[in-house]
Order: structure tokens, then C-alpha cells, then sequence
């Protein structure tokens, strides 16, 4: 990027520098990123490799390292989305109202243990953890409750649920929102639809085996997009974020989204769609981890990785479906239980790894969070802290500001690269459900956690008030509890449900939909069908695992 | 020397997924020379049938769903029922509130170990109450 003799030049200033310097006093500590990329003292100018216009270039443009907008946040400013939901819908319907009077800019909802696993209130394995840990939602009639006078033709709702359980809880939420006087055609939001969460990122309960759950997640992706459905929505968020989470790295936590959205472009290849029908309706959720400037160079990275794998592997034409669209969420895994008030400053400064990387949206975590579920006032304060970002700081007035920066350019270089070599590891045992079946993604967890702690313990990586400056459990912050009566709220809701609708035509729709899941026909449109008439979650995935049986991971201690 | 391993059943009680704790703990409880039976997802019957099938010392809870309270004193009441609670011990780990700690106890939790917490604790902590 630099005039070849002028980089000579710089090169020999560069030698004598180092030599005076040599034994220039470096504290006793190991200079890597969290990914383990050893860091130099000093980046130059020497260390920038390639063309500009081929590799960084200008927003709003392939490779999109800048940025997927020409004008990013100067144009709008990314989407303020608290993950959010507690007890029943209609209480989480209170939490969403109020965090949008207070600003809020979109909405996601997080679901609770029974709805990620598709089993009813009424299964004794899981009727503890009703609302506890999600707003649950187990009919269409919760949907309805969940969104109550809220503008969702404006203001878009991500819906986090996996494949296993994807089709019934956004058929619920389309069904709602047609009988609402929604176009489905208008209707903005997302699915989180992610293979890898529910089986490396949380074990599943009773699940089916990775075949079917890519099948499903294509499914959803297919009618949605390519068939015209909701050709708005976002059908799937691959979510680097929670297996992250478990302690893999940034190279690692690239890796596995984009091995995993291969494994769908290609799936939904092979039924006959051109890429272009639906690449551009992709998205990614990301982590904002510890490391601050890996962090950044990884969102760098990850745009120009995606339009390039779109163009060589996909042979992509249309510049918009090469853009890399993506959701951050702070590191809640990095925040500690004692001295609470600390992990507001940490989720600060991951929040603004996130934002001077370009995402589109953010959800930063409440310090509260190695406690309990966000208490009112904790989800206030992670709401407040992106809005001093946004509306104070002023790193709104340009793109990409880091850009240019000698070790900004080499450290995106090299999680580049190294990304493209995870990727190739993981493709070679397969597509993304063969490296979850063989057990390979489950032992690259494994080593990860055994990893991280061993370092936790070593004291090479530092949490402040647990290894370093120990501090007691903090007992003073106010516990947010969720509602006990929730349980019996939900049961209720379920009875009242099966009293109205129409049992036998209900059984008819659902042995359509055996058959659908045998003959490998799109289970969607009957999915739509029968949670309109009233069908649960519970119920549409008792059908999967009657039909498909239940799959056990291949865990590894 | 100890003439005979600790044994110790590592379970999740529910449906709840959040699985890294469970396996960091056994796996450090496995390298201290420790009998590790992961018995990953089960209900309360199921804990204690285990328990008391394996005749185990230990029984670790991992829980991240909320329903410490409720999870941890149904398995308490059956192994009561059961009659084996005096012969087993029990320890909790998980995003538990400190505030949680205490109750649990009372009931009848040697120990609680939430977010932070040193595996290296946990094995020290067996290794004094369980002496073979």
C-alpha cells in the first residue's frame, strides 16, 4: 500500500530503531491477543501487505472491510436491541414497553429453557424453569401477549429460538401478526435459527440428531426468502456469540459461522435455489469479547471474509449480496459475579469494540448478569451505556476511524488468514451436522473450556475481583427474581387453548405433517397451519421426535 | 493414601443447557484421581437413582436455570426419602446469587460454588470432607 522505495527507506530506519532499542525494558508478560496471536511492540507502515482498493477500500463497497454503508452511522445509527424476557409474555411485554419509552430501537426475545427445547409446562422434567431464564412461549396466544401494543411493523423483533424450534415459534409469531393486519411481505425481524446453539453452544434436551436440524433450519430459510414468504425477514443469525461464550477464540467463533453458513447456502443449493435468491438476507451475531482491538480487527475481517467467499465459492455477481450484516452482544462469560458495578465499565468498552468494528445492532449485557435475569434498572444502565456511546462520545462523525491504522490492517490481515485455515479444518470432516454427529466441533469446545480455565487459573488471563484483587460474592445487588406463579400462568393459558380449539382437525394437520417430515417436503406451510389452529410447541416437536428419534450429543469431558 | 477413589456424580438437573461449568469441574475432579460419573441431563429421580446404583460420596448439581431452590431441595427431599442423605454429600454450582447461598446451606448443601469460582477449591473442599 506504500511506495516501494519509500518503504526501503522506512525499513532500514526500522532496523536502527530496533537495534537501539533492543534491551529497551518490556514487562515479563506474554504480548498475545486473546486468540493467541503474538503481538509485536510496534506496528509500521512495513507491516501493511496488499492493495487498498483490493483489501480495504470504501465503505459501502466490496470487500466491505470499511463498512457495509457508505455512510454507517452517520446515516443511521446502529440498532439498540436488549435480549430480553423473564416470567410470562405479558410481563416481558412490560420490560420491551419500557426500555423502548427509554429509547430502544429494537427488540429481541429471549426465551426460556422449555420453548428452546419444545417441551410444554405441562412435562414435569421442566416445569421448574417456566420464565426462568426466557419469557416462555408455547402457543400462539403468548405471541400475542409478548408483543401487545407494540409497533412490530416498525420496529423489528429478533426471535431467539434454534431449528428444533424455529418453525413453530415464528409461525406462531406470523400467524399473529397476519390475523394483527400485517403484510407477512412488509414484516421486518429475525430468527436466530442457529445450528450450533443449541448443540455445541447450549447441550439440547431431547432434540433431534444435526441432519434434521439443518433440514429444518433450511427449511425456514427457504420458505421465508427464496419462496416469498417474509422475504423481509432475516431467517437465520448465525451466532458466533454463544459458543464464544463456552471459551472458544475470535478465530475459532469466525470459523464456525462461516463453515456453518456454507453448509446452508450449500443445502439450499442443492434444492434447486440460486445463492443469489437469499444471501442477502443472511445475518451474524457476534461476540464483543476482552481482546479490544482483536475484537475490532475480527468485525474487519469477517466483512471482508464473507464477500469473498461469496464471490469465489458462490460466484456471487450483485455487490449487495456480499454484504456482512451482523448483530454484537457484550461478553457476558467476562463479566463476574463480585464487585458487579465493575462489569458496567467492562461492557462499556466491548460495546465500543462493536461499534468502531461497524455493527448493525447491540445488545450490551447488565451488570447484574452473573447474578440473575437484568433487573429493570441494570437493563436500564446496558441501555443508557450505548446511548452515551451514541449520543456523547461523537465517534459517530466517521467510517471506520480505525482503518489505516498499521496494527489495525495487520491484525485483520492475520485473523483473516487464520480464519481460512480453521474453516478448512472444520470442512474437512464435513458439512457443519457431520462436524457436530462425529463429535469434532464437541472435543474443539471441550479443549477450549479446559483451555481457558487453566489459563483463568494461571493467572494469563485476568478477571478482576475473582484472580486478581479478590473480592467477596457481592450480596448487596438486588436479586431479580423471576415469578414463581408463571408455571401455573402458562399451564392455564395452554388448558384454556386446547378447551377452544378444534382437536380433530388439529390431529389431521399434524399427521400432514408427519408425513411432511418423512418425505422431506418444507414442513413450514403446514407448521403455519396447525399452530394457527392452535397446535403447541410441545406438540409440533413431539412429532420430530417421534419421527426422527431423539439424538444424544457426543459430549467430551 | 486413600485405599478407595472419591466417587462423584456430576449431574443437570433439568432441562437447562449451559454445559461448560459441568464439564470443567468434572474433568478437574477426574485429574485430582477423583471416580467421575457425568451424568449430564437428569430428572430428580433419576439423580438419586444414580446415586445411590453407583454409591457415590458426591453429588455435584450444575444449575443455570434460575430453579437452584427448587431443583436442589427435590433432590434433597428424595434422597431423605431414600434414606441416603446422610451419606452423600452435596455441593451446587452455577449462576446462583449469593444471596442464594445461605438457604441452600440450610437445607442441607455442603458447599455452593457460583460464577468464578477456583476448580481448585472444589477439589480441596472434597478431599477435606470426604476422608476414605
Amino acid at each position: 500500500m506504500f511506495d516501494e522505495e519509500y518503504l526501503k527507506k522506512i525499513r532500514e530506519k526500522k532496523e536502527d530503531w530496533d537495534k537501539n532499542f533492543e534491551n529497551a525494558k518490556e514487562r515479563n508478560v506474554k504480548f498475545v491477543t486473546d486468540s493467541d496471536i503474538p503481538i509485536r511492540r510496534l506496528y509500521t507502515p512495513l507491516d501493511v501487505k496488499g492493495d487498498f482498493l483490493e483489501k480495504v477500500n470504501f465503505p459501502g463497497v466490496p470487500p466491505y472491510t470499511r463498512g457495509i454503508y457508505p455512510t454507517m452511522y452517520r446515516g443511521r445509527v446502529w440498532t439498540m436491541r436488549l435480549f430480553s424476557g423473564h416470567g410470562t409474555p405479558e410481563e416481558t411485554n412490560k420490560r420491551w414497553k419500557f426500555l423502548y419509552e427509554n429509547g430502544e430501537t429494537g427488540f429481541s426475545a429471549a426465551v426460556d429453557a422449555l420453548t428452546f427445547n419444545g417441551i410444554d409446562p405441562t412435562n414435569p422434567d421442566g416445569a421448574p424453569e417456566v420464565g426462568t431464564s426466557g419469557v416462555p412461549l408455547y402457543c400462539i396466544d403468548s405471541l400475542f401477549a409478548l408483543t401487545e401494543d407494540i409497533p412490530i411493523d416498525k420496529v423489528s423483533v429478533a426471535l431467539v429460538v434454534e431449528p428444533f424450534t424455529s418453525a413453530p415459534v415464528c409461525a406462531m409469531y406470523f400467524n399473529m401478526a397476519k390475523m394483527r393486519g400485517y403484510d407477512l411481505k412488509s414484516l421486518i425481524g429475525t430468527t436466530q435459527n442457529d445450528i450450533l446453539t443449541m448443540t455445541v453452544g447450549y447441550i439440547p434436551y431431547k432434540n433431534v440428531a444435526p441432519n434434521h436440524l439443518l433440514r429444518l433450519a433450511c427449511d425456514f430459510i427457504e420458505w421465508t426468502v427464496p419462496m416469498k414468504n417474509v422475504p423481509q425477514w432475516h431467517p437465520i443469525n448465525f451466532t458466533g456469540y454463544n459458543y464464544r461464550e463456552g471459551g472458544i477464540d475470535a478465530v475459532q467463533e469466525l470459523a464456525f459461522v462461516f463453515a456453518s453458513a456454507c453448509s446452508h447456502i450449500d443445502n439450499l443449493v442443492e434444492r434447486g435455489w440460486k445463492a443469489e435468491d437469499f444471501v442477502n438476507r443472511l445475518a451474524f451475531h457476534l461476540a464483543a469479547h476482552k481482546d479490544f482491538f482483536e475484537e475490532i480487527a475480527k468485525y474487519r475481517a469477517a466483512r471482508r471474509i464473507w464477500a469473498t467467499l461469496m464471490k469465489d465459492r458462490y460466484n456471487i455477481q450483485d455487490p449487495k449480496s456480499m454484504e456482512f450484516r451482523f448483530h454484537v452482544q457484550t461478553a457476558g462469560s467476562s463479566l463476574t459475579a463480585q464487585t458487579p458495578k465493575v462489569n458496567i465499565i467492562r461492557t462499556a468498552i466491548q460495546a465500543l469494540e462493536a461499534n468502531l468494528g461497524g455493527c448493525q445492532s447491540l445488545h450490551t449485557n447488565s451488570y447484574d448478569e452473573a447474578i440473575c435475569l437484568p433487573s429493570e434498572e441494570a437493563a436500564l444502565i446496558a441501555l443508557r451505556t450505548q446511548q452515551v456511546i451514541s449520543e456523547e462520545t461523537r465517534i459517530t462523525n466517521t467510517v471506520d476511524p480505525l482503518a489505516g491504522s498499521y496494527f489495525i490492517e495487520w491484525l485483520t490481515d492475520e485473523v483473516e488468514n487464520r480464519v481460512m485455515k480453521y474453516i478448512d479444518k472444520i470442512e474437512k470432516v464435513g458439512s457443519i451436522d457431520k462436524a457436530l454427529s462425529t463429535g469434532f466441533l464437541y472435543k474443539e469446545m471441550r479443549d477450549a473450556f479446559h483451555k481457558r480455565r487453566a489459563r483463568i487459573e494461571k493467572g494469563e488471563e485476568i478477571f478482576l475481583g475473582v484472580n486478581k484483587y479478590p473480592e467477596p460474592y457481592d450480596t448487596c445487588t438486588d436479586v431479580f427474581r423471576t415469578n414463581e406463579s408463571a408455571i401455573q400462568i402458562e399451564v392455564d393459558r395452554i388448558k384454556k387453548l386446547k378447551a377452544r380449539r378444534d382437536n380433530a382437525k388439529l390431529e389431521n394437520i399434524l399427521d400432514k405433517l408427519r408425513n411432511m417430515c418423512e418425505k422431506e417436503e418444507n414442513v413450514m406451510p403446514i407448521i403455519m397451519e396447525a399452530t394457527k389452529e392452535g397446535a403447541t410447541v410441545g406438540e409440533i416437536c413431539d412429532i420430530y421426535r417421534e419421527i426422527w428419534g431423539i439424538w444424544e450429543p457426543p459430549l467430551a469431558i | 493414601m486413600p485405599d478407595k477413589k472419591i466417587r462423584v456424580l456430576m449431574s443437570k438437573p433439568g432441562i437447562d443447557g449451559h454445559w461448560r461449568g459441568g464439564i470443567v469441574v468434572s474433568r478437574a475432579l477426574r485429574d485430582a484421581g477423583m471416580e467421575l460419573i457425568f451424568g449430564g441431563f437428569q430428572n430428580i429421580k433419576e439423580i438419586v437413582e444414580s446415586a445411590i446404583h453407583e454409591d457415590v460420596d458426591v453429588i455435584g448439581l450444575s444449575i443455570h436455570s434460575g430453579a437452584h431452590l427448587t431443583y436442589t431441595q427435590q433432590v434433597i427431599d428424595l434422597l431423605k426419602e431414600r434414606g441416603v442423605l446422610d451419606d452423600i454429600l452435596i455441593i451446587v454450582g452455577g449462576v446462583i446469587p449469593a444471596q442464594d447461598f445461605p438457604k441452600l446451606k440450610e437445607i442441607g448443601v455442603a458447599n455452593v460454588y457460583g460464577p468464578g469460582s477456583l476448580v481448585s477449591d472444589i477439589v480441596e473442599f472434597i478431599k477435606e470432607r470426604i476422608t476414605k
